[in-house]
């Protein structure tokens, strides 16, 4: 399975361009937001700005949708489009769209309607949008597609559950492409949670490497892959296998090992088991925040580093244990590359990447 | 020609309809109807529900009665399938759901709107509560998981995702179906939209009025034949086709000519290799809505003809949004198992705008194969074939 086109939306903007610089800048201190007014302050979250001109053209057709629609269609729209594959809308295309809390903010709105207004005077619009699916049914209206639509969530390992469907999708014939996506959306209430449930980067850092303890930085956003069996559109890298669950291929080794730790575990140090001193390790969580779908977008960071055959340094290098760690950007051979994550309970999903 | 279909060796239920699928299709011979007023939360709304009454105490855990609800679907499908020990095998856990995928804390909310803070309990059960995972962690099942989310159609996709993985290689047997409990916010939803029923649903009638929401969950053991024939189990009963697809139209209704219906259909039998006159009866969606009733009719009655033997079982369990797939797979399965399906509950007068009637009576089914059609919000359709073996 390859992976022939890349869209998404975050917090540096529209495109794997923008995703791409953001690769080569490193850093970048996030927004604050204001916290519930009881309790008073701000935290620092990765927020995404759909008020751009080009997102907001994209957007007319939707305009009835929430936020987590608004960025799916975008990404999925940014997908196609950056496949530069002609004619795909003849094609039969599935939608897969991951995510690990789905439309919660839609949610709470609803909930807002029927505390404030009670149950007989709720908005039909708000609960249409507050339904998982609404954000796939919103991007196969807005981009014509009819083929399989699915929606699927499995926290931490929601997009490599819909990564694995897809290859088996595309090996059976179901589809001709296969549009992954993972979303997921920041609001009040999960920035509480959040902060509650486990440590906040008070200065907006996180420090993938630390393991133990961890702090997160809330993020949101939407990463799109256009997938197929073909070499056909804009191929970054092949997807040769995704493993959840354990990693049978653990004793390969690749050009470089990217890590999914972004402070949403309190421990992390389940991480340290799948590092090499052979192998540099890099984790892009610190450009896009903290996310169980982070590892969609740290995937994103593998394919292009395939495509372009290029190395991006890991944002953050504070690196408490003396980690091997991929410290400085620059042209070179990359042939594999491996996206580890860890769940709750310590269990592990892998994707390998290799050049196409 | 190589049998690519999987055998179906287990199958547990539990709705308004029975707690099982022997109290269930003693509910259908008889025509019981267990509809009556919301009772497991307060509510102005009045339309009628189909509650689970006397859920089985052991299987009772407080603030996740959509995962016991689960349970006690999974603990049948596997009793039926005799599967205790799972630790041989690689066992895939798929399962529909929309309650369980969200926080739907009303108390949580209210209080933390109030007060900046509340109390995590809600937020621990649902962050604990995948459907997938949990029931995955539950049995002991060593394979792939997944929640599928796609409202109304979700355990008809999660039965077809087992299916892909079953035929992928990903696992030996896979646990599929879905469960959906009872909640207070897409009752308020639903009724937001204007679907809700007054009165008891009447799928495909002339004066139907809409739908009665319901609980339950729906669970099959399906695995592939090579493994049931190393366990030494055996099963008259098999699913061989899934088709999905989208409609691109509209959030809330169905496109009025099908089209995703259609093709959902359409690619089911391909898989399954049959064609349209070897499906011996339907199990629609047939939620009692006016659009959906409408849709549907017209699109079974083109690709199967008027004298199809077709049914709702929403008349006895209400539609139970994510379980109904689920639920609806194993009635399919009990059908062809024991080779009759029950009136459509509910169903009094023809509609003169479809062009088939479901069955008022209960009706002997001969044919090998039977379909389970799901449609969703989202425009999203899906299409199971089960077929039986003859003879055996």
């Amino acid at each position: 399975m390859k992976i022939s086109g890349i869209g998404m939306i975050f917090t540096e903007g529209l495109g794997i361009d923008s995703f791409e610089k953001a690769l080569q800048n490193g850093w970048r201190k996030p927004g604050e937001v204001p916290v519930h007014p009881v309790t008073g302050g701000t935290l620092p979250v990765y927020l995404v700005n759909l008020n751009t001109a080009s997102v907001k053209t994209l957007l007319k057709k939707v305009r009835r949708s929430d936020t987590l629609s608004k960025m799916c269609v975008v990404g999925a729209s940014d997908a196609l489009v950056n496949s530069g594959i002609e004619n795909l809308t003849q094609k039969k295309i599935g939608i897969i769209i991951s995510t690990a809390f789905g439309p919660h903010v839609t949610t709470f709105d609803f909930l807002d309607d029927i505390l404030d207004h009670g149950d007989a005077a709720v908005s039909p619009t708000t609960f249409s949008n507050s339904v998982h699916n609404a954000a796939a049914s919103y991007v196969a209206m807005s981009l014509n597609i009819k083929g399989p639509t699915l929606s699927i969530t499995q926290f931490q390992f929601s997009f490599q559950a819909a990564l694995q469907l897809a290859q088996i999708w595309l090996q059976q014939g179901r589809c001709d492409y296969v549009l992954v996506g993972a979303v997921d959306q920041y609001g009040e209430v999960l920035g509480y949670v959040s902060d509650h449930k486990l440590t906040t980067a008070k200065d907006g850092r996180i420090k993938p490497f630390t393991f133990n303890p961890t702090c997160q930085v809330p993020g949101e956003g939407a990463a799109f892959f256009l997938l197929s069996n073909g070499s056909e559109g804009s191929v970054y890298c092949a997807v040769n296998a995704v493993h959840i669950g354990g990693d049978p291929a653990r004793g390969e080794s690749v050009d470089i090992n990217i890590i999914d730790a972004d402070g949403m575990l309190p421990d992390e140090s389940a991480y340290r088991s799948s590092l090499s001193a052979d192998i540099p390790t890099a984790a892009y969580s610190p450009l896009f925040g903290s996310m169980m779908i982070g590892s969609a977008f740290n995937a994103a960071a593998g394919a292009l580093m395939l495509k372009r055959q290029t190395r991006y340094a890991t944002p953050v290098q504070d690196n408490p244990l003396g980690i091997r760690l991929l410290t400085e950007a620059g042209r070179g051979s990359i042939e594999s590359i491996r996206c580890t994550g860890i769940n709750c309970y310590a269990d592990r999903s892998v994707i390998y990447l290799s050049r196409a | 020609m190589h049998d690519t279909s999987m055998l179906i060796t287990g199958i547990g239920v539990i709705s308004a309809a029975g707690r099982n699928v022997a109290e269930t299709l003693s509910s259908f011979e008889q025509g019981t109807r267990n509809a009556g007023p919301v009772t497991i939360f307060s509510t102005v709304l009045k339309s009628p529900v189909f509650e689970v009454k006397h859920l089985p105490a052991e299987y009772y855990l407080e603030g996740w009665r959509t995962v016991s609800l689960a349970l006690v679907a999974v603990d049948e499908a596997l009793k039926d399938a005799h599967l205790a020990d799972l630790s041989g095998f690689r066992v895939g856990v798929c399962m529909g759901t929309t309650v369980a995928s969200q926080l739907n804390a009303l108390q949580f909310y209210k209080t933390y709107r109030e007060r900046g803070a509340a109390p995590m309990t809600s937020v621990d059960r649902f962050l604990k509560g995948n459907l997938a995972e949990y029931i995955g962690r539950r049995i002991g099942a060593r394979g792939p998981q997944l929640s599928v989310v796609n409202a109304c159609s979700s355990s008809t996709d999660a039965i077809g995702v087992a299916l892909s993985w079953l035929k992928g290689g990903l696992c030996d047997i896979a646990i599929a179906g879905g469960a959906d409990e009872l909640n207070h916010v897409p009752y308020c939803g639903f009724s937001s939209l204007g679907i809700a029923n007054p009165g008891l649903c009447a799928p495909f009638d002339r004066d139907r009025q809409g739908l009665n929401l319901g609980e339950g969950a729906g669970v099959m053991v399906i695995e592939s034949r090579a493994n049931a024939r190393k366990r030494g189990a055996a099963s008259p009963i098999f699913l061989s086709g899934y088709g999905t697809s989208g409609d691109a139209y509209h959030l809330t209704a169905p496109s009025p000519d099908g089209v995703g219906l259609r093709a959902a259909v359409h690619d089911a039998l391909t898989e399954a290799g049959i064609g349209p006159r070897e499906v011996g009866f339907v199990n629609a969606h047939g939620t009692g809505t006016h659009e959906n009733d409408l849709v549907e009719g017209k699109a079974l009655a083109d690709i199967f003809g008027p004298d199809l033997i077709m049914l709702s079982t929403k008349g006895y369990t209400g539609h139970t949004l994510g379980a109904a797939g689920g639920i609806e797979a194993v009635f399919t399965a009990a059908g062809l198992r024991a080779g009759w399906v029950p009136a459509c509950a509910g169903f009094l007068n023809k509609d003169d705008a479809i062009p088939i009637a479901p069955v008022r009576k209960k009706t002997p089914v001969t044919q090998r194969f039977a379909l389970s059609t799901s449609l969703a919000f989202g425009g999203t359709n899906a299409a199971i074939v089960i077929g039986r073996e003859m003879g055996v």
